[in-house]
């Protein structure tokens, strides 16, 4: 793919944390996702990120998961090389999007465990996740 | 002075497996008739901007109908006591289309549909060759997989935004925003369950893999495919091309829903095959000029097909 799309990004936690600030600062978050609240798992290769949302803000962000969390709704699950096209300003094609990453056709992405609250708050998880595009 | 969209809409009560539809459309212009069909959950508003274009009204009568079950055209009467969910079958879209045409006493009218109505076109070129003069499958290929899904149609789920959502994506990120999201409005109204209705059409009862090879190739098809399409890639659409006789296959920069999405590029990518459409039916243009504007066409490579030799994949760079 062209330089045209941008360049490679890094996962690590200071950038989950520069991504959640972003997600925080959103004006129109609080607005479409007044009724996302829950856990979700961001997967990187094999780290796992557990994000804890409330009313549509990123309440929590954590490195790993413990027996003390309980477990979490969903999870989103890439490999970097996958994210670093998604989080790009203008993404490639396939790459645009969660559901055309996770697509059948695609196989980019894995969207695991229940998938109703994943579902039920898309629009605000969508927004959520576009504003990677800005770290 | 107040401005109006020249647009005039109407309805007409249509025929078709022993019911009658009521059944609204839009349409402007003079000329070859050029019936547009819109993508699954949505209706005839995704044509607005064509149906606005006088470059286009000047050499075509286009048409922009609503199925039944979708915009201001009704379900059956006694929908409420149906005891299956609603499904879109292969054999009532082609019908419905071929009966709305001659609703209207349209003489070998031109289709143009995108999405599921690209896919039908298939449907339409292997049973119903000798209605049309052209078919024009946006975003089209014999098989797309993956979108007969229960989330779309859920108690527990919002309709209107899942379904918006889950299709926003398949559009450019360079697409206008005012017009992905204008996008998104229209299948955000659509009624509860249509979209995954639809769907079953998409994704499950329109398999053409093993009959596209049977089209004769008597009416051409031009297949145009937007590079972000996920649903129907590029790659898949080449793919169907190369099997349909009297085929040509365009890929360019946008997405899954070119007329509503991104009109401006839409009009470029489009206005040759119209110029085409034309010079193979010339006593049937408007009395207008032709299609105003130039193109930036660039053919790259001969498909190879001995149907159509100096024809074939283009690609158009912006």
């Amino acid at each position: 793919m062209s330089n045209r799309y941008g360049s490679r990004k890094s996962f690590d936690l200071e950038w989950i944390e520069r991504w959640a600030r972003c997600v925080n600062d959103d004006r129109i978050l609080p607005v479409i996702g007044r009724f996302f609240t829950g856990r979700f798992v961001l997967g990187v290769d094999e780290t796992e990120y557990l994000i804890e949302v409330r009313g549509g803000k990123i309440q929590r962000i954590a490195e790993g998961l413990t027996t003390n969390d309980m477990g979490y709704e969903f999870a989103l699950k890439a490999p970097s090389s996958a994210w670093a096209k998604f989080s790009q300003q203008i993404p490639p094609p396939m790459f645009n999007d969660i559901w055309a990453m996770a697509h059948p056709l695609h196989k980019q992405l894995v969207i695991e465990g229940n998938t109703l609250p994943f579902w039920q708050n898309l629009r605000a998880l969508t927004r959520m996740l576009s504003l990677m595009r800005q770290v | 002075m107040n401005t109006h969209d020249p647009i005039v809409g109407r309805y007409v009560y249509v025929q078709c497996e022993g019911k009658t539809y009521r059944t609204y459309y839009e349409e402007n212009g003079e000329g070859i008739p050029l019936v547009c069909l819109h993508t699954a959950g949505t209706d005839g508003r995704q044509y607005r901007h064509q149906l606005c274009d006088p470059d286009i009204t000047a050499n075509f009568r286009v048409i922009a109908f609503d199925m039944p079950w979708h915009g201001k055209s009704l379900p059956p009467s006694d929908y409420y006591l149906m005891e299956e969910e609603y499904k879109l079958t292969t054999r009532f879209y082609s019908e419905f289309i071929v009966a709305f045409c001659r609703a209207l006493d349209l003489k070998k009218p031109v289709i143009m549909g995108q999405s599921m109505g690209g896919n039908v076109c298939l449907a339409l070129a292997l049973k119903y060759e000798n209605e049309f003069s052209a078919l024009i499958a946006l975003e089209a290929c014999d098989y797309s997989p993956g979108w007969w899904i229960d989330p779309l149609h859920h108690p527990h789920i919002h309709g209107g935004e899942v379904v918006a959502t889950s299709v926003f994506g398949l559009m450019s990120p360079e697409s206008p925003d005012e017009y992905r999201w204008e996008t998104w409005w229209y299948y955000a109204q659509g009624g509860p369950g249509i979209f995954k209705g639809d769907l079953y059409f998409y994704s499950v009862d329109s398999d053409f893999r093993d009959q596209c090879h049977k089209i004769s190739g008597k009416v051409p098809i031009f297949f145009l495919t937007g590079e972000y399409d996920f649903a129907c890639t590029p790659e898949m659409t080449e793919r169907t091309a190369e099997k349909v006789k009297n085929a040509e296959c365009i890929i360019f920069s946008g997405g899954h829903f070119p007329t509503s999405e991104d009109p401006a590029k839409f009009k470029e990518v489009v206005s040759p095959v119209l110029k085409k459409i034309i010079s193979l039916d010339p006593e049937r243009r408007g009395q207008a000029a032709g299609l105003a504007g130039r193109s930036n066409l660039v053919e790259l490579r001969s498909s190879g097909r001995s149907e159509r030799p100096g024809e074939g994949r283009r690609v158009i760079d912006f």
